[in-house]
């Protein structure tokens, strides 16, 4: 019986395991897909003093605003606020993929705002140089400004990694799959503390390791300067 | 190119960083702007060279007028100019080639030519073989080569050098002074150097304009200023260079307190000598100095003049007749 109960665990862990994965993954590409203009909107459109290139008060302050407000939402509240829209974009509102949607509409401001603070310790004098040879603004962002950026910029993604671990586990309570819904329905609802144990497990090992590729990218970044 | 500027005027809220500056900078020259921090260098610098527009005023490159360009003339126009900065203000994530290399990219110009020519920039700036290495593993005087051949590869007409020195110890200045001076003579270029450093505008300037609170106080052949300056803060900046200085001076009592400047060929003669033979004067000498400015010597001398002020009169105007500039100081403890 014990047996045959840590054999099915295995499989249920692994499987989980697998959706986190997924989930996660996708959501990380489409909430870079979505922040990072944001966040070199928000870069760029800021005050001169805060090293924007075309600055634009009306604009950055109305898009901070947006920013911060889906920033505010506590998390399982857009869940269910974007439910519809997945049933719209997926066909359903539950399951792993349903999932994604909520996560990467959630994770895009903080990609957005990620993405903002690594640009804006971009060396002024630099942009001023590239300026100053005739660099149009889009050849500053994408020849200049993200490259210099870089190695903070892997380090954000890094930490938008380990929150979309953080937030897919949430999303498990309201029918995502991947750890999170494992731990609470065998670990929370059946009484199974051995699910749970392993779901806290597998997400401590997942953040973890993220954590160690994400520092040495970007500490091998930084060594090539 | 000749760099013409016209009432220029730049405000910051009520500070007047540049206020009513016209220069005329000749085509093929090193020309310095020299001036104490405050004094609106950083902004007219910014001015002249379009990365900023003035409130009032006009600047012409030779006579195309550029401060009130479209942005994608202003583009074309920037891609025309170099301009290296006291901070080099070089991409951190590109090796020096890569550096180099920028200016010719965004103006998409063939790969094959951009290998080729910074191959030959890394030669003219003497840095053959270092191609390939991080910014950060550079000095600072090498950095400044990387920025100079980077400010060189599209082949400019014009390089503004903002404070480029500034950063770097004495015996990199000099190199990299001789190796902007070099560089212009082979190509014809007109150079725009933005200092705070005296020794800078020796070493290295044709012309020099001084700048203070936004205003231009004296502008003039750099001998010409060197020996006969006119405005105080250019004589600040001459004796903190030769570090003769009427302050560090003790002034005797009697005798009438002169400042002596030679140039050329009178730092040679024995003036002082024979002016104390024609007209028996007694000289006490406070301090002295001789410098090269633009291969000219050029002597500056603190002295009392005695016994008696017919005798001081009579030796200046012998003095002058010699070709030494005389000023009498003034005595500030009275």
């Amino acid at each position: 019986m014990d047996a045959f109960l840590d054999a099915r665990m295995w499989t249920l862990v692994a499987e989980s395991t697998w959706q986190t994965v997924v989930m996660v993954f996708l959501s990380t590409i489409f909430s870079m897909i979505l922040g990072l203009p944001i966040g070199v909107l928000l870069h760029v459109t800021s005050s001169e003093e805060q090293g924007g290139i075309l600055p634009h008060p009306v604009f950055y302050n109305v898009l901070s605003r947006i920013v911060n407000i889906l920033r505010s939402f506590p998390f399982i509240i857009l869940m269910i606020v974007l439910m519809p829209l997945s049933r719209l974009i997926i066909g359903t509102s539950i399951g792993t993929m349903a999932t994604v949607i909520p996560l990467s509409i959630a994770a895009a401001p903080f990609v957005a705002r990620v993405i903002e603070s690594s640009l804006k310790e971009v060396d002024p004098g630099v942009v001023q140089a590239a300026k100053a040879m005739g660099s149009t603004n889009w050849q500053i962002i994408i020849k200049v400004l993200i490259p210099e950026a870089l190695p903070a910029l892997v380090s954000g993604v890094t930490l938008t990694i380990i929150n979309l671990i953080g937030y897919s586990a949430m999303a498990g309570a309201i029918g995502g799959g991947g750890l999170g819904d494992l731990a609470i329905r065998y670990g929370y609802q059946r009484f199974s503390p051995a699910y749970m144990v392993c779901a806290v497990v597998v997400i401590i090992l997942m953040v973890e390791i993220i954590q160690f590729i994400g520092d040495k990218i970007s500490a091998r970044l930084i060594a090539k300067r | 190119m000749e760099i013409k500027l016209r009432n220029l005027k730049r405000n910051y809220g009520s500070l007047h960083a540049v206020d009513n500056v016209s220069l005329d900078i000749p085509s093929n020259t090193v020309y310095g702007i020299i001036g104490r921090s405050g004094a609106g260098k950083s902004t007219l610098v910014r001015l002249i060279s379009m990365l900023e527009a003035p409130d009032q005023g006009e600047v012409y490159y030779d006579d195309k007028r550029v401060d009130n360009l479209s942005k994608k003339e202003l583009i074309e126009e920037r891609r025309k100019i170099g301009m290296i900065f006291q901070t080099f203000n070089l991409f951190s994530s590109r090796n020096a080639t890569e550096n180099i290399a920028y200016p010719m990219e965004i103006c998409h110009m063939d790969k094959t030519y951009i290998k080729q020519r910074t191959e030959e920039l890394l030669a003219l700036v003497g840095l053959e073989g270092r191609g390939s290495a991080a910014i950060s593993t550079l000095s600072g005087g090498q950095k400044q080569r990387v920025a100079i051949a980077r400010a060189l590869a599209i082949k400019p007409s014009i390089l503004f050098c903002d404070e480029a020195t500034s950063a770097l110890d004495p015996q990199t200045t000099r190199a990299i002074l001789a190796l902007i001076k070099e560089i212009q003579k082979k190509m014809n270029l007109t150079v725009v150097m933005i200092t705070h450093q005296m020794e800078v505008v020796r070493d290295a300037c044709d012309r020099v304009a001084v700048l203070d609170s936004g205003h231009i106080v004296e502008e003039g052949d750099v001998r010409d200023i060197f020996s006969s300056p006119k405005s105080d803060v250019t004589k600040d900046f001459l004796s903190s260079l030769t570090n003769v200085h009427e302050s560090l001076v003790r002034w005797s009592d009697k005798g009438g307190h002169y400042t002596l400047r030679f140039r050329g060929s009178s730092t040679d003669e024995p003036i002082i000598s024979s002016a104390s033979a024609a007209t028996g004067a007694i000289f006490n000498i406070r301090a002295a100095g001789v410098q090269t400015v633009n291969g000219e010597e050029m002597g500056i001398m603190i002295t009392d003049i005695g016994p008696d002020e017919q005798t001081a009169e009579k030796t200046v105007m012998y003095l002058r007749e010699k070709g030494v500039g005389v000023e009498e100081s003034k005595k500030e403890a009275e």
